[in-house]
């Protein structure tokens, strides 16, 4: 070896050293670095851990804390972890039984469940599920579960969590506000009358027997204002009484209107309009119930235009009554003076037989003209206006004693006080005294007693006329009521009295009904309806 | 007195002054048969009567409508007017009193009474003051 070797040697030896120490060095450094990363390290770890350790009891904290139901379940519903909350809404204790909480649901809600499952599985959360589920008492429950997916640290589902809300309550409200609004709806869609909700003359709402009486379809009548359909000549009246509610004058109206339907054409109804104030007293809708009145009025007009007829030909009867009575009763008055005369005048010159003819003329004569007048009241019972008064019927019954002819022998007698009763004066004082009167003629007893009474029930008074007369054969029970059926042959006799008395009970709405025997007596009893 | 009968039935007319002669009354008595003669000879008669005894059913112009006429004259209003009547027409009867009169006679049946009733109403207007000219 040549010292150039020899030096060449050294020289890298001596690159060596220093390449050694060098790397020593960077050795020593890297490893003191590594050594401060270790370090470092471990005090990261350790405070991860602290703080896992803390975050953990945090959550078990909350877990506990949640006042809810709170539930974790894996992904086929089977409960892993529930808070007390849960295990006492539910009724159940994972740790004590298996719960699946699939099995809760209740039949209608299976096919939802599954939705929403597929819907959280997707998504991660689901946000107001709502089912009907069943508790372990049985009870059924309304619940409102809002949840979401739990991960592991390969980012694969594998469990769930929720929190339950008991809104049975809130459920059943509704369910019955539901309800309540459907029997609603039924009453409003099946109401005879016409429905219209408005807000200052804008439509809201409308029940289908108004769109079926306007001739539109659901909907149509929404944009429409209650203008757009009432008749022009209605629309000022209308807005002037609408204006008078909107200020609060008026709370109700009830006005008569034509409507215009969707073909145009017209109809009249009754329109009864209420106001719905707010809390504040503002008027924040009307309702209106509409009542098509086309044909009650035509038939109202029909009544009132044949009433009138009535009432004309009524009268025009009476007045052919009293012109028939007057044309016929005057000539029975110049027949009267003129036999008279006759017998005034030749009483020498007629033998006793024309003295009596002319006699037999005048009766003639005098139950003629009392046939007239009993005609002429005949028809004027029910053509003759009624005038309604207060009457005393003792005081009628005394009138009539002194008025018609009683005999010495006859007593008209009250058995208890007569009452006062609504009726027309004439008709009754008629109907009094012809029964009484009828009473008094046919009495052939010694003593005559005819005795009045009455009895009162809640509709009627009912009165009795007893009398100890000659009576009536019982074959005319019945004809007697009858028009000009006389039973004897006496002059004053027309066979019209007791018609007259059937008539004005007939027109009191009462009942006339006769007991009698012959030779011994006859009771009327007759009812007057209480007006 | 001057006695003013309007009617129109012959055999009345014959019935009141059998009534009068056969009572010795001395009252004159004018007849007419409807109330256009009865006004007709009012206007043209310069001394008025001092009684009118009416009837009502009448031809041409009927009672009602003469009695309402005469109301309405300034002079002829005054004369007491009585109806003699077969008519019971409760309104006709109204209807005579609303418009005005001095009494209101039904016709009786029997001419005996009819006799009675003339002989009162007479007698009573013969001791009235009545309105003359």
């Amino acid at each position: 070896m040549d010292n150039k070797e020899v030096l060449l040697l050294k020289k890298a030896l001596e690159r060596q050293k220093k390449a050694r120490i060098q790397a020593e060095q960077i050795l020593e450094q890297k490893s003191k670095e590594l050594y401060d990363v270790t370090r470092h390290l471990q005090g990261v770890n350790e405070r991860l851990e602290y703080l896992l350790n803390e975050k953990a009891s945090e959550l078990d904290g909350v877990f506990i804390n949640i006042i809810d139901p709170y539930v974790v379940m894996d992904l086929d519903f089977n409960v892993i972890n529930m808070n007390a909350s849960a295990k006492e809404f539910l009724g159940y204790d994972h740790t004590t039984a298996s719960i699946n909480l699939a099995a809760l649901v209740h039949k209608d809600y299976v096919e939802y469940t599954a939705h929403s499952m597929k819907s959280l599985m997707e998504i991660g959360t689901l946000k107001n599920y709502r089912a009907k589920i069943m508790v372990k008492d049985g009870t059924e429950k309304f619940v409102q579960i809002n949840s979401s997916l739990i991960y592991d640290k390969e980012n694969n589902p594998i469990a769930a969590q929720g929190i339950i809300r008991d809104i049975t309550k809130e459920w059943e409200t509704k369910e019955l506000l539901r309800q309540q609004k459907k029997q609603l709806d039924i009453i409003v869609e099946n109401s005879p009358l016409g429905i219209v909700l408005t807000d200052r003359g804008r439509i809201i709402k409308t029940n289908s027997t108004f769109r079926t009486m306007m001739g539109y379809k659901e909907g149509e009548l929404q944009q429409k204002c209650v203008k757009d359909i009432s008749s022009p000549e209605d629309v000022e009246n209308s807005a002037s009484l609408m204006e008078e509610m909107n200020t609060g004058k008026l709370d109700n109206f009830t006005v008569v209107k034509k409507y215009v339907r969707k073909d145009r054409s017209e109809f009249l109804a009754k329109t009864a309009v209420s106001a719905f104030k707010n809390r504040e007293g503002k008027v924040e809708y009307q309702v209106a119930m509409i009542e098509d009145i086309t044909e009650q009025r035509s038939l109202e007009l029909q009544k009132e235009k044949l009433l009138k007829e009535l009432e004309h030909s009524n009268k025009g009867l009476q007045e052919y009554a009293h012109i028939v009575s007057h044309d016929l009763k005057s000539p029975l008055r110049s027949i009267s003076a003129l036999a008279t005369w006759l017998s005034e005048d030749h009483k020498h010159v007629l033998n006793e037989q024309g003295v009596n003819n002319l006699v037999m003329m005048q009766e003639k004569i005098e139950a003629m003209d009392s046939l007239i007048d009993g005609v002429l009241k005949y028809s004027s019972i029910d053509i003759g206006s009624l005038e309604i008064g207060r009457i005393d019927l003792n005081a009628i019954v005394n009138n009539i004693r002194e008025i018609i002819f009683v005999p010495e022998h006859v007593r008209i007698v009250m058995l208890n006080p007569l009452p006062e009763i609504q009726a027309d004066h004439t008709r009754i004082h008629q109907l009094f005294q012809n029964i009484i009167s009828n009473a008094v003629n046919h009495i052939e007893a010694d003593k005559g007693l005819v005795t009045v009474s009455s009895k009162e029930t809640a509709t009627h008074w009912h009165f009795k006329i007893e009398d100890n007369g000659v009576g009536i054969p019982e074959e005319y029970h019945k004809k007697i009521f009858e028009v000009f059926q006389s039973l004897n042959s006496q002059q004053h006799s027309t066979g019209i009295g007791l018609s007259i008395v059937k008539k004005i009970v007939d027109l009191y709405e009462g009942e006339i009904s006769l007991q009698s025997e012959v030779a011994k007596g006859t009771v009327f009893n007759f009812s007057i309806k209480k007006l | 007195m001057n006695i003013l009968f309007i009617e129109d039935d012959a055999i009345e007319s014959l019935k009141l002054h059998r009534t009068i002669t056969k009572l010795g009354m001395r009252h004159k008595i004018q007849n007419a048969h409807n109330g256009e003669e009865a006004l007709a000879m009012l206007n043209s008669s310069d001394q008025p009567p001092d009684l009118i005894l009416l009837d009502l059913n009448m031809p041409r112009m009927n009672g009602i409508e003469f009695l309402e006429v005469l109301k309405q004259d300034e002079k002829l209003k005054y004369l007491p007017t009585i109806i003699l009547t077969t008519s019971r027409n409760r309104a006709d009867l109204l209807e005579c009193f609303r418009i005005g009169i001095a009494g209101y006679i039904i016709k009786p049946l029997k001419y005996a009474e009819y006799e009675s009733k003339l002989k009162r109403v007479l007698e009573y207007w013969e001791i009235n003051e009545l309105v003359k000219g």
